[in-house]
């Protein structure tokens, strides 16, 4: 086989969750699962910075990707070993390790696969704001193509140890707690065309994610 | 019926895609899609051309005539570049909701209710025609087409809705309930064979009532086709956006020749435009 259809067929097992992506399998297939997330979130990531024309921003924003799914995930691992650990769940602790990391790169791979409807409506002339809305609903389903994965890895778990549900959502809520801070962290991903091209914005690390989206709640309500 | 697509004229191929014969349930279940891409291609750049053409018309009264040829080139560009923007897309949701078919197939699948769009508007195209020679209203020819292209295609994304029920066939878990309750019922039900339900290690059956409780619940295989009428009005809106980009597609009779014009607006804008001059 050649190298596109070998990938091509990598995808499909990783989607179905079948043959070395199985759900109950004993190995972790943790280099195909990497490869995904580094290379299908720099494209899509390439893909999103790219409406400004701008070589230096989509570069930012393809390595920016990959590193908010690793770097989210990564950090809600101790927390989750933690918590497996006083469920009594610690030996089913790499099966729940893998569905996490299949979760992630379900994710990146429907990222890729959504890339051709952001670079159209870039072509369509879209401005800024929209941009941000278009994105924002990429983001979106493809966490919803991620937590199909989820799932259907801790289907098997959870038939065998209900406790296993308290895990996942545990997890979950975690994770989307430090994902949107981790996203706004490393902003900015489509690049203001008013501002000049940065790796990180200078107010960073000051002030968070929830607090700027409460301003905005409170300024779109008040009428002065 | 046993012809083979190769030996098919292209009016019998026609026949045969509106009948459904190339998406029989029984064909679509075992991960089949028996029509060459090859002649799909051909069905949908024939019908879409046709229709272009007669869209174009509408440039001979206003001394357009170039619009024929534009229009002819247009219309099937529309389809195959909305198709090249949302396949991708496709092809994962659709493997996501573990569907039957595989690789290329979706692409055929996917080709199959292109092509019945395209049939379903190229006969449209002699009504398009008979308007364009009895008015001279550019809003309400503008208006028609709309219509008509909005008629195709709700019948092409309702053929392949259709279509998608055996492609997307039972969901595994509630063939595991079926089988844990009656196991001598089995081999009577009409359960294609399905390999990745095989390749799934078999849980060994709990006849306990929590069990069945926790089974039977609706889980991971109904967001799969959330994801997937997401999908369908994804394909909508890229469509209908797509045909801005490419417009003119008739050729205001107050503008010069072009094949591109400007990007302005969107889509929804300029028909709720159009119809608010037209009315008011």
């Amino acid at each position: 086989m050649n190298p596109g259809s070998l990938i091509l067929r990598d995808a499909e097992l990783l989607l179905r969750a079948e043959g070395q992506h199985a759900t109950g399998s004993e190995r972790l297939p943790w280099r195909s699962l990497l490869a995904w997330i580094a290379c299908a979130g720099f494209l899509y990531g390439a893909a999103m910075g790219s409406s400004g024309s701008q070589a230096q921003q989509s570069l930012y924003s393809g390595l920016k990707v990959p590193l908010m799914l690793a770097i989210s995930s990564a950090l809600t691992l101790p927390n989750f070993f933690v918590v497996n650990t006083l469920l009594g769940l610690r030996d089913d602790f790499a099966e729940a390790c893998r569905g996490l990391m299949s979760m992630q790169a379900t994710m990146a791979l429907a990222l890729l696969s959504m890339a051709p409807l952001v670079l159209f409506g870039y072509a369509c002339g879209i401005d800024y704001q929209f941009a941000k809305v278009l994105n924002g609903l990429m983001f979106l389903l493809a966490s919803v193509c991620g937590q199909i994965t989820l799932y259907r890895h801790y289907r098997v778990l959870i038939e065998r140890d209900p406790r296993h549900r308290v895990g996942m959502f545990a997890w979950l809520a975690l994770y989307t707690l430090i994902a949107i801070q981790m996203a706004w962290v490393l902003r900015p991903f489509i690049g203001n065309p008013d501002l000049p091209v940065s790796f990180f914005r200078a107010d960073a690390f000051q002030g968070t994610a929830y607090e700027n989206l409460f301003q905005i709640l409170i300024d779109s309500l008040s009428f002065d | 019926m046993s012809e083979s697509p190769s030996q098919r004229s292209i009016v019998g191929t026609i026949d045969h895609l509106l009948r459904g014969g190339y998406t029989r349930p029984e064909d679509l279940a075992g991960g089949r899609v028996g029509i060459p891409t090859g002649t799909l291609l051909i069905v949908c750049l024939v019908m879409g051309a046709f229709y272009g053409a007669m869209m174009g018309l509408y440039g001979t009264t206003t001394d357009h005539s170039e619009m024929v040829f534009a229009s002819a080139v247009k219309v099937p560009l529309l389809f195959l570049l909305t198709l090249f923007v949302t396949l991708p897309s496709l092809y994962v949701f659709s493997a996501l909701a573990r569907s039957h078919l595989r690789g290329a197939d979706t692409l055929r699948l996917l080709l199959v209710a292109v092509a019945v769009n395209m049939v379903v508007l190229a006969s449209f195209g002699p009504v398009t025609a008979f308007f364009t020679f009895s008015t001279n209203s550019y809003l309400f020819i503008k208006l028609l087409n709309v219509l008509f292209f909005g008629i195709a295609g709700i019948i092409g994304l309702g053929f392949l809705r259709r279509a998608l029920v055996p492609v997307m066939g039972k969901p595994p878990i509630v063939e595991k309930a079926v089988v844990e309750r009656t196991p001598v019922e089995m081999p009577a039900l009409d359960v294609p064979y399905d390999p990745a339900l095989a390749a799934e290690p078999v849980v060994a059956p709990q006849p306990s009532p929590t069990n069945l409780i926790r089974t039977t619940r609706p889980p991971a295989n109904d967001p799969a086709k959330g994801v997937f009428r997401a999908w369908i009005v994804i394909y909508g809106i890229v469509g209908a956006q797509m045909g801005w980009i490419l417009r003119p597609f008739i050729g205001a009779p107050s503008r010069d020749f072009q094949w591109f014009r400007a990007r302005e607006s969107n889509f929804l804008g300029d028909v709720l435009n159009s119809l608010r001059d037209l009315v008011f």
